[in-house]
């Protein structure tokens, strides 16, 4: 029974640079099975895809100002090689950049995948192959940290409305990225009420793509949200971001209200409504 | 005066000798004469430091030009420099001899554990639909139950009499208890299966895992499946299965 057990490292780069640069960049990949493997190589641009960080290989042509190649000495890119069982192998992935680049940023991913072998068996026989990638974005600019500017495309909560106890608050926000390159977001979510603030959701760092957008995520959390139980009255949930990202802060409001314990005095005073009816009819 | 100086420096290195201490790689068929030894690089702390480095990469850190600014280095990317890894624990996948109207099927599990801050996504597709050896007949792919799953929608695929290849995976956690993580937006249940996105057609791989926060050993259970028609031609049926992981960006 033959295996794929890979492992890529780093899972992904970013780099800032110059038009006319070239750069190196080591992937250690291991072979963590006890077989020998084939393996090759290549690398595929990428379109973001959706609101959550997924892409899409679209047959893509890659940018012909941007050329990549390998530094070790015993292997170019797209031509196969074996790792031992157990074993690791460096491979140093060449990224050229031409003078002539435009100003912006290009997105690919470096693939190590199995070589193709189709069994001779006298059989009904479907060949499962491996293939793992690790994300590379690079920002082609003229200036070290070049300018982020963004607006959030949609802030919401849910429910609106809601009573002290039981299911939690949703937050739900996705911010677009309106520039050449990507940035990493970095804010929170201050939930007031009252001018006081109740709580606090910091923002994941995910990078949005360069005019692209992107579903925000708290930190730990998969969902912004918070929990009850909370004091009835007017809440107000702030989403704003750190200001070298240039994105203006949004607010909304929502309501918290004693439902539940008003249902249960209703219901309490009915059921001895109804008890002290029913004595007198007895 | 000058030579004088010289020839005692020349002979007071031939007397004591310093060992330079170098780094080459050999073999019969080859010798590496540059330098790109990346050994660490990233963050490092303690109770009482933090400190940042690059160790053996050529030009790390930031250098200027022209007035310019311009990242590059590793330790710039300590953050993502984390692992990825993918496993398929069976390539092999053997339907021996058809029998036709009997649902034909096979497993493997496929598991991955990604770095932290990010989540996955595994696309699947094939070469090319089941096809002889002598590429005169194909399997086709399935269309399922009522004729409306392709690559990327899964539906019921439960008739004996609609015929086809196709998948389904369901996650599993480490005992192989069915947990739905990562394939609950693709498969609602084991009855629900889809086409492999065929290369052949110039269809693009389609993503069936997905999950955007880190994860460490996720698994899911793929069963291909395959049934054919009475009238389908005797023959050895082969392709090509490919799995791609990628993290989220």
């Amino acid at each position: 029974m033959s295996i794929f057990d890979l492992t890529i490292s780093p899972s992904q780069i970013e780099f800032i640079l110059k038009p006319g640069i070239t750069i190196t960049q080591a992937y250690e990949i291991t072979n963590n099975s006890n077989q020998e493997i084939s393996l090759n190589t290549e690398v595929l641009p990428f379109l973001p895809q959706g609101n959550n960080g997924s892409v899409v290989y679209a047959n893509l042509s890659q940018n012909p100002n941007i050329l990549f190649s390998l530094n070790n000495s015993d292997l170019a890119l797209g031509q196969p090689f074996t790792i031992a069982g157990h074993t690791k192998k460096q491979i140093v992935l060449k990224i050229k950049t031409s003078a002539n680049t435009s100003l912006s940023d290009y997105y690919s991913t470096f693939f190590v995948y199995q070589n193709q072998n189709l069994s001779n068996n006298e059989s009904t026989f479907a060949q499962a192959n491996g293939k793992i990638g690790s994300h590379i974005l690079l920002s082609v600019a003229n200036q070290e940290n070049p300018k982020a500017l963004g607006q959030i495309e949609k802030f919401s909560i849910t429910p609106k409305i809601k009573d002290i106890f039981f299911t939690p608050i949703n937050f739900s926000a996705q911010v677009q990225n309106q520039t050449n390159y990507f940035f990493k977001t970095s804010g929170q979510i201050t939930i007031t009420k009252d001018n006081k603030t109740i709580k606090e959701l910091k923002l994941d760092s995910q990078n949005v793509l360069a005019n692209y957008y992107r579903r925000l995520i708290c930190q730990d959390q998969n969902i912004c949200t918070i929990s009850p139980p909370l004091w009835p009255g007017k809440y107000i949930a702030t989403l704003s971001f750190d200001s070298n990202l240039n994105i203006k802060s949004t607010s909304v409001s929502f309501f918290v209200l004693p439902i539940s314990p008003l249902l249960f005095l209703i219901l309490t005073v009915g059921i001895i409504f109804i008890l002290k009816r029913s004595r007198k009819y007895w | 005066m000058t030579n004088k100086i010289f020839i005692f420096l020349f002979f007071l290195c031939l007397i004591f000798p310093i060992n330079i201490v170098a780094q080459s790689f050999t073999s019969p068929s080859y010798q590496i004469q540059w330098g790109n030894f990346n050994m660490t690089g990233g963050k490092k702390t303690s109770a009482t430091f933090i400190l940042t480095d690059s160790v053996g990469q050529n030009t790390p850190g930031k250098f200027t030009n022209t007035g310019f600014v311009i990242k590059s280095g590793f330790q710039y990317a300590y953050d993502l420099y984390q692992p990825f890894s993918f496993k398929i624990d069976n390539l092999d996948l053997d339907f021996g001899h058809l029998v036709p109207q009997v649902g034909s099927t096979q497993t493997n599990i496929i598991t991955i554990t990604t770095p932290s801050s990010h989540g996955y996504d595994i696309l699947s597709s094939e070469n090319h639909p089941l096809l002889t050896s002598n590429f005169s007949t194909t399997i086709p792919d399935t269309t399922c139950d009522n004729g409306t799953c392709n690559q990327s929608t899964s539906a019921v695929w439960t008739d004996s009499t609609k015929y086809g290849f196709g998948f389904n995976a369901i996650g599993i956690n480490s005992s192989g208890v069915v947990t739905d993580i990562g394939t609950s937006n693709f498969f609602i249940d084991d009855t629900y299966y889809r086409q492999f996105a065929n290369l052949q057609a110039s269809e693009t791989p389609q993503v069936f895992m997905s999950e955007t926060k880190p994860v460490k050993d996720h698994s899911a259970k793929i069963t291909y499946k395959i049934n054919i028609s009475p009238y389908q031609s005797s023959g050895f049926y082969q392709n090509s299965i490919n799995f791609i992981a990628i993290p989220k960006y």
